[in-house]
């Protein structure tokens, strides 16, 4: 997990065929909901947990909110994908809690503390 | 060396068995991962940040036992999320014991009492609980964030040692742990009357220059070396030898990412237990279309440059002991006199 910067909330625009894989893979690293809307106009939110690039026809597969799923969804349909839900690593990183744990030892050791 | 001989003849033979027919990779531990959902959140824990519809979700027993089946590995740990959530947790086991799997069921023990004296579960010497003890009570509450869990898992620990099953625990270090608070740790645990404990760096990554990641292998193998220079006879360790002199800086071992493959609600986890990059449907697809060769410190990938894990080099360790007159002669050296 690294520290970078939150994408929640990001809505890209996807010009082009390596845009979207791009987008794709940020989509799999994030660790919240995204909606995938196809070319159908139909909107899919859940959680995006893979992509499969090196086959003939590429594919994400999701676990939809309100459905038991696996669904699979090919790179060709996907039109937009929105970064909807919470991202629930955030703030979470191993950096981010060895930070905090500097942080507090530096508090208790101070004088006055 | 604390693993008992049944356990050590079935891993000799399935080893021997895989480089009789000439395969140079094959799984030693499948970690199945029945769910996410834990009731600790411990700090830099990356097992459980997902959406709620996804944490509810678990793998059926029959997924397990298809992955079980499919893997052939000759021991399961099973991970999490903490597995004592898994409502299925008693016929999942009761199911791999009685296909003679040796079992290590990881758990952070807050639930381990209730569910003995729920009768969940039947001693085997197929089954183990691996309790997750990160040092004295101090540095353990202080590593899962919850006071009291310490004093909890001990209580559990007693429990399942009270009703005859086999007990080690599981330990993460990383470089600021303290030598000699550790040593009065495996004391402590050895006290309680655990069969053997399992040490393990953390996993840490970061985009750090070449020389920083050599300081940090070099401060593992400090921290190692110093912590077992005159282990006591009484510390059993229920894990390779080889590995623990590999932590000591005493061997030089890289990374066999397909030795415990990681199975979960997402399908086969690519490369390893660590690193998500993808899925693969069945065992065979990802054991035959993972791009290993981009993985483990010499590929000069940098998420693998400061990895020491049990999960990715203890069945390096294992695979040493089967493979060279001097892997085998350290391995029984180390066994018979406890020396590392
Ligand atoms: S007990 Fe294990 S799975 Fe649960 S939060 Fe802690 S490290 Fe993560
Ligand atoms: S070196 Fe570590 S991170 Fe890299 S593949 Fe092996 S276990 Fe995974």
């Amino acid at each position: 997990m690294t520290d970078e910067k939150s994408l929640e909330g990001w809505a890209p625009e996807i010009p082009d065929a390596a845009t979207l894989a791009e987008v794709v893979d940020r989509a799999f690293d994030y660790r919240g909901d995204v909606t995938v809307m196809l070319d159908d106009g139909r909107e899919l939110v859940g959680y995006l947990f893979n992509r499969t690039r090196d086959v003939a026809e590429p594919f994400v597969q999701m676990f939809e909110r309100e459905n038991a799923g696996p669904s699979r969804v090919p790179y060709a349909r996907i039109r937009a994908i929105r970064f909807t839900g919470r991202d629930t690593a955030a703030g979470n990183s191993y950096a981010a809690w060895l930070r905090s744990r500097e942080a507090a030892k530096a508090a208790s050791s101070s004088p006055g503390a | 060396m604390s693993v008992p001989l049944s356990q050590m003849w079935t891993v000799a033979t399935y080893v021997l068995g895989q480089k009789l027919r000439g395969h140079t990779r094959y799984p030693l531990v499948l970690m199945l991962e029945p769910l996410f959902r834990c009731n600790l959140a411990c700090a830099g824990c990356g097992k459980i940040q997902y959406p709620g519809h996804v944490l509810r979700k678990h793998l059926t027993v029959e997924q397990c036992l298809a992955a079980v089946e499919e893997c052939g590995a000759p021991m399961v740990s099973i991970p999490g999320g903490e597995p004592l959530m898994y409502p299925e947790i008693g016929p999942l086991v009761k199911a791999l014991v009685a296909r003679r799997k040796y079992v290590y069921l990881c758990t952070n023990a807050i639930l381990l009492k209730e569910k003995l004296q729920a009768g969940l579960f039947t001693p085997s010497k197929y089954l183990s609980f691996s309790v997750h003890m990160d040092g004295l009570r101090e540095e353990h509450d202080e590593a899962v964030c919850r006071d009291g869990v310490f004093d909890q898992a001990v209580e559990g620990i007693k429990e399942a040692l009270r009703r005859g099953f086999r007990v080690t625990t599981n330990t993460t270090l990383f470089d600021n742990a303290s030598p000699i608070r550790m040593q009065m740790f495996f004391d402590e645990m050895m006290d309680l009357g655990v069969e053997g404990m399992m040490l393990s760096p953390g996993y840490s990554y970061s985009k750090a220059p070449d020389q920083e990641h050599f300081l940090r292998r070099q401060k593992t193998n400090e921290l190692f070396a110093k912590m077992l220079a005159n282990p006591k006879k009484r510390w059993k360790f229920n894990q390779s030898p080889l590995f623990l002199q590999f932590l000591m800086g005493k061997q030089d071992f890289e990374c066999t990412p397909w030795g415990n493959p990681t199975y979960n609600l997402f399908g086969w986890q690519r490369p390893c237990y660590l690193l998500q990059e993808g899925y693969a449907t069945t065992f065979k697809e990802l054991m035959q279309t993972t791009r290993w060769e981009e993985y483990g410190r010499k590929s000069g990938n940098e998420k693998c440059q400061d990895c020491m894990v049990h999960c990715g080099h203890e069945p390096t360790a294992v695979n040493h002991t089967f493979s060279s007159w001097r892997g085998f002669r350290d391995t029984v050296a180390a066994t018979v006199t406890g020396r590392l």
